[in-house]
């Protein structure tokens, strides 16, 4: 395989990842609800659900409160952008890819980090209570999560020597014993806390709720109609999935591509989706069995996710 | 047993130890941290075995023998009978909140790898360098120790100290000889049963185990 | 007295009479406890645990007798007993006899007002002679880890014995006595076993040893990184039981609510027998690090200690935590001589030792008759106690005197000895600081011990439930007292009998 050909091959991954998140995050979305639908006992509204509510948002007006300045207009826009950057570079359908060295660990965080930001701008924008208050519990939670995952990927990284994401996919896949070494268990722990907090789902945050005394997310995007609302709502979607596809596939990648031929590159996809619907239905699961805590307990859940970072970061040293 | 599996496990089961006293610092229930306690003992008890392969000693096997059944059943029973007699199922608010003692325990653990590198620079092995585990198990004990109240979470945070000085005698020194061993484990055992004793008397003349009502000799 | 010596050696060269020697003084007082364990706290019973103290004397007089010259009692590999070895014997079996002797008065006092039953008596009956038999054991073992597990055990054997009283306060006092000193003897097992690592990797072989003269023999092959590690949780853990700073706390509760001849023996010989500990470890510590180190981490503990005890003593209310609070202070006072180590501060420490055990022995045993016959242990709750009790305010004054340093009691001796030793050592500043402090110990037990024996007879002030006055002493209560003082009195003038087996044993414990 030539050179140009690696490269048309890595774009055609890259363009197959991309249409794979963005298609399938409202599905994951609504697999998620619907197993919890059933779960309590409830028809539910189908896994297509969110696609129609997005159709449904997409075609009516963006109606933007009085005295929001451009913050509030663009906020969707960077959260989508930032998502879909993300989408594009993370190592999910094959550990090759034509934009190499930016799936660095530093630059996926920022880029979420990013997108975090915006949002809560936004919400504070809006000068409503509810906005305000949203923004500072999210800005809060993600003080927390934000180093959470520097550090547990950062235990992952330290023993493969580098932070980009697809040299430690491909170190796991290489020595596979690793994943149960002590480092990268603890990691998996942290990563999967701050998925949780980060993705908003119980107990840090109810993603259903709209009661003002507990919500996080849906405070902030209150204010959101419309194109800007159905932005926000599939840049979500995206989030959760890409959080979970990196879980996935930092703990286990098997499946993923390591070249770019086309038939490794639809299994991988296959077992990509799988991997996905599989840990969307256990996350639901889950859900439908804790209650969402008090929130001046959730710094509690992250500080115990924190210490599991750290402590995988110093057995990654430690022991080694 | 090959280099690597040995390795593996070993790192397994420190781990292990360091999550269980990592994770009694986080729970409040006493029964759920009397559990870990358990879970701890039996991890001890297979690093014991552990060395027992390792050094193929048939001594360290009576040792691990020893220790899971100290640890892992008799004292665990003893607290649970502290635990039935006294009605008190959770930790008072502790002195430290979850928060920050979680952070605090990330700073201790930090501190215990300072604190190990000479012990590891003297004899570098996949074994010794597992040191800082045992230092760290052993802080949190006395982290525990200083900011819980409740008389059982005391005797926790002796228990949880113990393991870990023990986990560091197995991996520094693959155990104390068996005459010291056996003198220790018989002190810890009756330490534990005083103690016991003592928060039966507490609750008879306080009423409850909470330390805050040890106040009466001051100066 | 040649005789004696060479009867001695000739027996220990054969075996037996070694072996008679070391285990007697283990083995007769755990007879005297199973005695109470079967019948009961009786008349009998009581002396039994006399004469068990008596033995350990003995036994120490005979240690003492065979080990001046320098040579070793060993039996089995597992007890060794050189000279510093029989010092410390000695110290056990003197405070032994004056404790065990004043508590047949003390317990049968106590039957008869009621303070404890038929079960609190046995249990002492039981408890005490096993205390001696852990301290015994603790000196006499080869082996550095069976050394800290017989301390541990001092710590269970008296757990109940300081709860003896019973009440809010007791269970108060245990707890933190247990707890306290628990964790810190479990720091030392920590150095221990770091001992044990770097002693594995020292070139004795692979299993390494803990064993005191074998470590002593190779202690200068072990891993200085280890040992710095090691030693500051040996000093810190054996400090907790020598009620030494930071991990004091637990020391003036328990001996304030420890029945009187137990704080006797807990202050006159269990803090004695941690010190002893560090000083075997000191003999290690120093060979594997450098002496600055040693001294120096040993010196902020000594003198934060003898600080402490200083700024508490001055507003003491209760007369026996004022002792307790003196414990602490005679504790850093040994530990300065630690600190400096030379043969001439190890001899002074060691009489200082003796010292305070005896003159600890008579003023706790006193101020139990003190709390027996005032019903108060509040310093300002007893006034005029020499015009009322002569004799016990008598010994209690010279027992004072004796524990503040005065002459002829041998403290004076050891304390000045003490002083040159550290100035010699260059460590004048120290003793210039101890002196300040002393000072101000002086002044305060002082005062306090005079409103107790001279303050005009407060009768209104005394609180209505006051039990009438004993019209006096009891001769039984009184004699181990008095005894106690002339053999401080005479120790302080005629160092004698000692002086061959001090020198010996600083030879053993000091470096220069």
């Amino acid at each position: 395989m030539t050179a140009s050909g690696l490269t048309a091959g890595a774009l055609a991954a890259t363009a197959g990842q991309l249409a794979l998140v963005v298609g399938g995050a409202p599905l994951l979305v609504g697999l998620m609800r619907q197993v919890r639908a059933r779960l309590e006992g409830r028809a539910g509204a189908g896994v297509g659900q969110p696609w129609r509510d997005l159709r449904k948002l997409l075609g009516k007006e963006a109606i933007r409160p009085d005295g929001s300045s451009w913050v509030f207009t663009m906020a969707p826009l960077l959260l989508l952008a930032s998502t879909l950057v993300i989408t594009a570079v993370a190592p999910f359908l094959s550990t090759v890819s034509p934009v190499e060295g930016v799936a660095d660990l530093f630059a996926v965080v920022s880029l979420l980090m990013l997108g975090t930001v915006a949002l809560a701008l936004a919400g504070l924008d809006t000068g409503t209570a509810f906005g305000g208050m949203g923004a500072s519990r999210a800005v809060t939670v993600a003080a927390l999560a934000e180093p959470t995952i520097l550090l547990a990927v950062f235990a992952l990284s330290a023993r493969v020597g580098s932070s980009n994401l697809a040299d430690i996919v491909e170190s796991t896949l290489t020595t596979p014993a690793q994943v149960l070494s002590p480092a990268s268990l603890l990691a998996a722990v942290a990563f999967a806390v701050v998925i949780i907090a980060e993705a908003g789902r119980l107990p840090v945050d109810n993603p259903a709720t709209h009661l003002e005394l507990t919500m996080i997310h849906e405070a902030m995007v209150l204010e959101y109609a419309g194109r800007d609302l159905a932005m926000i709502e599939l840049a979500s979607a995206m989030r959760l999935t890409v959080l979970l596809g990196l879980g996935a596939n930092l703990f286990m990648p098997w499946g993923i591509a390591t070249t770019v031929a086309p038939l490794p590159l639809l299994g991988a996809a296959v077992v990509f989706a799988v991997k996905l619907g599989v840990l969307g239905a256990g996350l639901a699961v889950f859900e439908v069995f804790v209650a969402k805590w008090r929130l001046f307990r959730v710094p509690e859940l992250l500080a115990g996710s924190f210490l599991f970072g750290l402590l995988a970061v110093s057995a990654s040293f430690f022991l080694a | 047993m090959t280099d690597t599996g040995y390795v593996q496990i070993l790192d397994l089961v420190c781990g292990g130890i360091l999550l269980t006293a990592v994770l009694m610092l986080w729970r409040r229930e006493l029964a759920a941290i009397v559990r870990l306690l358990v879970v701890q003992g039996v991890l001890l008890a297979l690093l014991a075995a552990l060395m027992g392969v390792r050094e193929s000693s048939t001594e360290l096997f009576v040792v691990a023998a020893g220790v899971l059944v100290l640890k892992a059943i008799v004292l665990p029973a003893v607290l649970r009978r502290v635990l039935r007699d006294s009605g008190e199922a959770r930790e008072a608010e502790p002195l430290v909140n979850v928060t920050a003692s979680l952070l605090a325990a990330a700073l201790l653990t930090l501190l215990a790898y300072g604190l190990s590198r000479p012990l590891v620079a003297l004899a570098p092995s996949p074994t010794t360098r597992a040191l800082p585990v045992g230092l760290a198990v052993v802080l949190l004990g006395f982290f525990v120790l200083v900011t819980r109240r409740r008389a059982l979470s005391q005797v926790v945070g002796f228990l949880l100290l113990d393991n870990g000085i023990t986990a560091t005698a197995f991996l520094a020194t693959a155990g104390v000889p068996l005459v010291v061993e056996l003198g220790v484990s018989l002190d810890v055992l009756l330490v534990v049963l005083v103690m016991q004793v003592l928060a039966a008397r507490m609750r008879l003349s306080f009423g409850r185990t909470d330390l805050d009502g040890l106040r009466e000799l001051r100066d | 007295m040649m005789a004696i010596s060479e009867m001695v050696h000739a027996a220990a060269a054969s075996g037996p009479a070694a072996t008679a020697v070391l285990l007697a003084p283990m083995l007769a007082p755990l007879v005297a406890a199973s005695a109470a364990v079967l019948v009961g706290w009786r008349r009998a019973v009581s002396w039994s645990a006399v004469a068990a103290s008596v033995v350990i004397l003995v036994s120490g007089v005979l240690a003492a007798v065979a080990t001046a010259d320098g040579s070793v009692l060993t039996v089995g590999g597992t007890l060794r007993a050189d000279a510093l070895t029989a010092v410390m014997l000695l110290v056990i079996g003197v405070v032994a006899v004056i404790a065990t002797w004043s508590g047949v008065s003390y317990i049968d006092q106590e039957l008869a007002a009621g303070h404890t039953d038929g079960r609190g008596a046995r249990r002492y009956g039981v408890l005490v002679p096993m205390f001696l038999t852990a301290m015994v054991l603790a000196v006499l073992a080869s082996n550095l880890g069976v050394m800290w597990a017989a301390i541990e055990a001092t710590t269970i054997v008296t757990a109940f014995l300081v709860g003896h009283r019973g009440g809010r306060q007791a269970v108060e006092a245990t707890w933190k006595y247990v707890m306290i000193c628990s964790v810190g003897i479990a720091l030392a097992y920590l150095g221990t076993v770091l001992v044990y690592y770097a002693s594995q990797h020292a070139g004795i072989g692979e299993q390494g040893s803990l064993d005191w003269s074998v470590l002593v023999a190779n202690a200068d092959q072990l891993d200085p990184g280890v040992m710095r590690v090691a030693v500051p949780l040996l000093v810190l853990g054996f400090g907790t039981k020598a009620g030494l700073m930071p991990m004091h706390s637990w020391l003036p509760d328990a001996h304030s609510q420890a029945p009187a001849p137990v704080s006797a023996l807990m202050s006159g010989v269990l803090l004695s027998v941690a010190v002893y500990a560090l000083l075997r470890y000191r003999v290690v510590a120093v060979a594997a690090l450098d002496l600055q180190f040693v001294r120096s981490l040993i010196l902020v503990v000594a003198l934060a200690s003898v600080a402490l005890a200083a700024s508490m003593l001055l507003a003491q209310r209760d007369y026996k935590r004022l002792l307790a609070y003196s414990s602490i202070e005679h504790m850093g006072l040994v530990m300065i001589g630690v600190a400096v180590g030379t043969p001439l501060a190890v001899t002074a420490l060691l009489l200082h030792i003796l010292g305070h055990g005896l003159a600890k022995a008579v003023l706790f045993c006193a101020s139990g008759q003190i709390l027996a016959s005032e019903g108060t242990t509040q310093i300002s709750g007893v006034r005029g106690l020499l015009a009322r009790q002569p004799v016990l305010a008598g010994t209690f004054a010279l027992g004072v005197a004796a524990l503040l340093g005065l002459p002829p009691f041998s403290i004076f001796v050891s304390e000045l000895a003490l002083a040159r030793a550290a100035a010699d050592a260059g460590l004048a500043w120290a003793v210039a600081v101890a002196l300040v402090l002393l000072l101000v110990v002086f002044v305060a037990v002082a005062g306090h011990t005079a409103g107790m024996l001279f303050g005009g007879d407060a009768a209104g002030q005394r609180p209505p439930h006051t039990p009438p006055h004993t019209p006096s002493l009891p001769r039984v209560a009184a004699a181990p007292l008095v005894t106690g003082l002339i053999a401080l009195a005479v120790l302080g003038v005629v160092a004698w009998p000692l002086e061959q087996l001090l020198d010996a044993a600083s030879a053993i414990a000091g470096t220069s």
